[in-house]
């Protein structure tokens, strides 16, 4: 009985595991079909500390990138909720002569995205 | 007798007099010998101003320790000498004092003093006098209790007791006089040192978030108190990620795991970098911020083609000519469904951005598997959602109950109900051919009294046409079919608006009406066609495009080249071929890229776009550009065509 009960929960480990791989995949194939996207110059994820955890630009640039817009996020995030509490700032896009940059904002991470629309 | 005589005390009256006067008290006794007492103490006259005060009360000491100490003194004296002398010098230094005082302090309480002129003095000055709150300084309450209170017994008894034992006190044992002393210990001095006190600035800004978070906090911390069931992190995560947005059971994927430490720009990823990174793209959210993302950058991309597409006033460059013209927006296509032939299209009755796309070779003999692509407008690039079927896909219908809901039918036979908000639930059922046409159609009434329940039609080139209905998730076969002759598979049906008859096509080119209730045999057949009718749909401007009590068709659609894979009525005009104009030939032709021909053709619902699938994978849409419509509305276009046609 207890065998049983092992074997199923093994089972169900395992094909949770199976789905985790294969939505990792997915993750990560959306993740490159962005960075491969017409246009776009660069993509950062930042953590919540900060820290740029994955890019496609070199060291400063990405540096520069990530400090300045956390703290424009924050700012604009807490602009938004000063309005509202139970609101939250989920999107955040601007849009320059040159550039756009598209940041997707969550509790834990920044998705920078840098792109040059008219090509 | 003992004389006294105040002989300098009236001097010492004079406030001008700042140091202090000896008395001049002398003290005679019968004798007359003058035993005034001399002062133990000397004071200097020069710095007795000062110390006024102490000087008194040295005296007064000296005086005292005068009486006990020395016995040669206290013998003449009588206590009432003594009071007398005390009371002369509290007097003297008193006033001594009063003056040093009043002498100093006026030169403090000089304020100056403006003159006072005529207009001043008839001036009306308002003087507001307010009650000040009340201080209270002092406040001892009250020992006196008053006889109607209630501890007044209480208060009795005890002044009762209090005054038996003063009675009782006088030459009593138990009381017993007796003097004490406290004993002043000696000082030490000691010393102590403390650590210097750090001053730090703190400031905090409170924002209304700010306020609200903590309050959220708090609360879940209050509600939050039974025991939450044991889950490590891992299979939490596992369980955010399977409700995500991307879907597929796709058997046999051959997506290699993404490396994450590949990346263009050089950093080290330190441990917990790479655990931020997983946790991060475990989290649904962060899906979903991708799926945000991605859209956004390719409606950048695509943003001249969608504004044309929602009809949006678009900046055109040159002006077009005023021919009706195809305009090519965007191709949906990708690298799974390139080289794929197209076989079938339909759009999502409630989301009509969606539209599922079924790959599938026609009439080959070789059978790949099959595919079903649902591609969204904002994303051109990739589908939404694709399944991998496990052979061709020959047909696919959404369902309008419910709009996740999609059915499939296959060249082998199968229909499958993929739903495609939750995890895969398939339900196949089969028919013994190919099945070539599905269509989900609302009937009025169903068994559990609700209105509008939805039942799947599907013929198949065995010849049969079944009517399924769906119970719950699972797909029940009602028997309820038509056989329509085991001989000629049948192709092709569609409903009449009034939803209970229905036309059926056939491979010899045949037509049958038939109904939903009669399942027997046909109510009309029409002949016409030689050729395998294909495709058959009614006009839903009028009711019958071949008239219901004619069994020719009053018009024929020609095409120039190849066999009419597809017709579809345009929601909004005739059809791609201009009724107004041109009867016979269509107005418009778009010639297909070499090697590649078209095979099915959907119209937008909204929009004057059209849907093209050809044989290599690729949906292309089209805009109609200058595509003239009629004044009336086009029923009576319709009827003055047929009319005009039918006379000729």
């Amino acid at each position: 009985m207890s065998l049983q009960r092992n074997s199923t929960i093994l089972l169900c480990r395992m094909l949770t595991f199976f789905i985790f791989l294969v939505n990792q995949a997915q993750v990560e194939e959306t993740l490159k079909r962005i960075e491969a996207s017409k246009g776009v110059i660069g993509t950062i994820l930042v953590n919540a500390e900060g820290i740029p955890i994955r890019t496609t630009l070199d060291n400063s640039t990405t540096v520069q990138y990530a400090e300045l817009l956390c703290q424009l996020s924050m700012l604009a995030r807490t602009t938004v909720r000063d309005i509202d509490p139970q609101n939250d700032l989920t999107f955040l896009r601007i849009r320059s002569k040159k550039h756009e940059i598209m940041v997707a904002l969550e509790n834990n991470y920044l998705l920078i995205v840098i792109q040059n629309p008219c090509e | 007798r003992k004389s006294l005589s105040l002989g300098g005390g009236s001097k010492v009256l004079d406030k001008s007099h700042v140091h202090i006067p000896r008395p001049a008290v002398r003290v005679f006794d019968e004798d007359n010998n003058d035993v005034t007492p001399q002062p133990l103490y000397q004071a200097d006259p020069g710095t007795a101003q000062a110390k006024g005060s102490r000087f008194f009360m040295n005296e007064i000491s000296g005086g005292s320790d005068q009486t006990t100490a020395t016995g040669s003194f206290t013998m003449p004296f009588s206590k009432y000498y003594l009071s007398i002398y005390l009371s002369i010098y509290l007097s003297i230094y008193l006033s001594i004092y009063l003056s040093i005082c009043l002498s100093v302090c006026p030169s403090v309480r000089l304020t100056v003093k403006e003159p006072v002129t005529e207009e001043m003095l008839k001036e009306i000055i308002d003087v507001f006098l307010t009650e000040t709150d009340t201080i209270s300084l002092l406040d001892i309450p009250s020992a006196f209790v008053s006889v109607d209170a209630d501890e007044a017994d209480a208060v009795i008894e005890r002044n009762n007791q209090y005054a038996e034992v003063c009675r009782n006190r006088m030459g009593n044992d138990k009381y017993v006089n007796r003097s004490v002393q406290t004993l002043n210990g000696a000082a030490k001095h000691k010393h102590v040192q403390s650590d210097s006190l750090v001053m730090v600035d703190a400031a905090v800004t409170v924002t209304t978030w700010d306020m609200f978070d903590t309050l959220c906090n708090l609360e879940q911390e209050q509600t939050i108190r039974s025991p939450q069931p044991e889950k490590n992190d891992f299979s939490e995560a596992v369980l955010d990620s399977s409700r995500a947005a991307e879907r597929s059971m796709s058997v046999g994927s051959t997506v290699s795991l993404g490396n994450s430490k590949d990346t263009k720009g050089a950093f080290p990823l330190t441990p917990t970098e790479l655990y931020w990174l997983q946790l991060i793209m475990q989290s649904e959210r962060f899906q979903h911020s991708l799926l945000v993302m991605e859209r956004s950058i390719l409606l950048n991309i695509f943003q001249p083609q969608l504004a044309a597409y929602r009809q949006l006033f678009v900046l055109e460059g040159n002006l077009s000519s005023c021919l009706p013209c195809l305009v090519l927006l965007w191709v949906f296509s990708c690298k799974l469904s390139r080289g794929r032939s197209i076989s079938s299209m339909a759009w999502n009755k409630k989301n009509l951005d969606l539209l599922a796309v079924g790959y599938g070779q026609f009439n080959s003999g070789d059978q790949e598997p099959g595919l079903v692509c649902c591609w969204s407008i904002k994303n051109p690039t990739w589908p939404e959602h694709f399944i991998h079927c496990d052979s061709a896909v020959t047909c696919l219908d959404f369902s309008a109950n419910s709009p996740g809901q999609l059915a499939v039918g296959m060249h082998d036979g199968s229909i499958t109900i993929y739903n495609l908000q939750s995890p895969d639930n398939e339900c196949p059922k089969k028919h013994l051919g190919p099945v070539c046409q599905l269509r989900w159609i609302q009937q009025e009434l169903s068994f559990t009294g609700e209105d509008r329940a939805e039942a799947l039609f599907s013929v198949g080139a065995d010849g049969r046409i079944c009517k399924w209905f769906v119970f719950g998730s699972v797909l029940n076969y009602k028997t309820e079919e038509n056989v329509l002759s085991v001989l000629t598979p049948g192709l092709c049906f569609d409903f009449h608006p009034e939803p209970s008859i229905y036309l059926a096509g056939a491979w010899e080119g045949l037509i049958h009406k038939c109904s939903c209730s009669n399942t027997q045999e046909f109510l009309e057949t029409y002949h016409k066609h030689f050729c395998p009718v294909n495709y058959i749909t009614w006009s839903p401007l009028s009711p019958d495009l071949w008239k219901q009590d004619q069994l020719n068709p009053v018009l024929g659609f020609t095409s120039t080249r190849g066999a009419v894979y597809d017709v579809r009525w345009s929601p909004k005009w005739a059809t791609i071929w201009d009724l107004k104009t041109r009867i016979l030939d269509p107005v418009i032709v778009q010639p297909a890229a070499p090697g590649v021909t078209m095979t099915s053709l959907l119209f937008v619902q909204q929009t004057d776009c059209v849907v093209v699938g050809d044989s290599d994978g690729q949906v292309t849409i089209y805009q109609l550009k200058n595509l003239s419509v009629g004044e009336g509305s086009q029923v009576n276009v319709l009827e003055d065509l047929l009319r005009s046609a039918a006379s000729r």
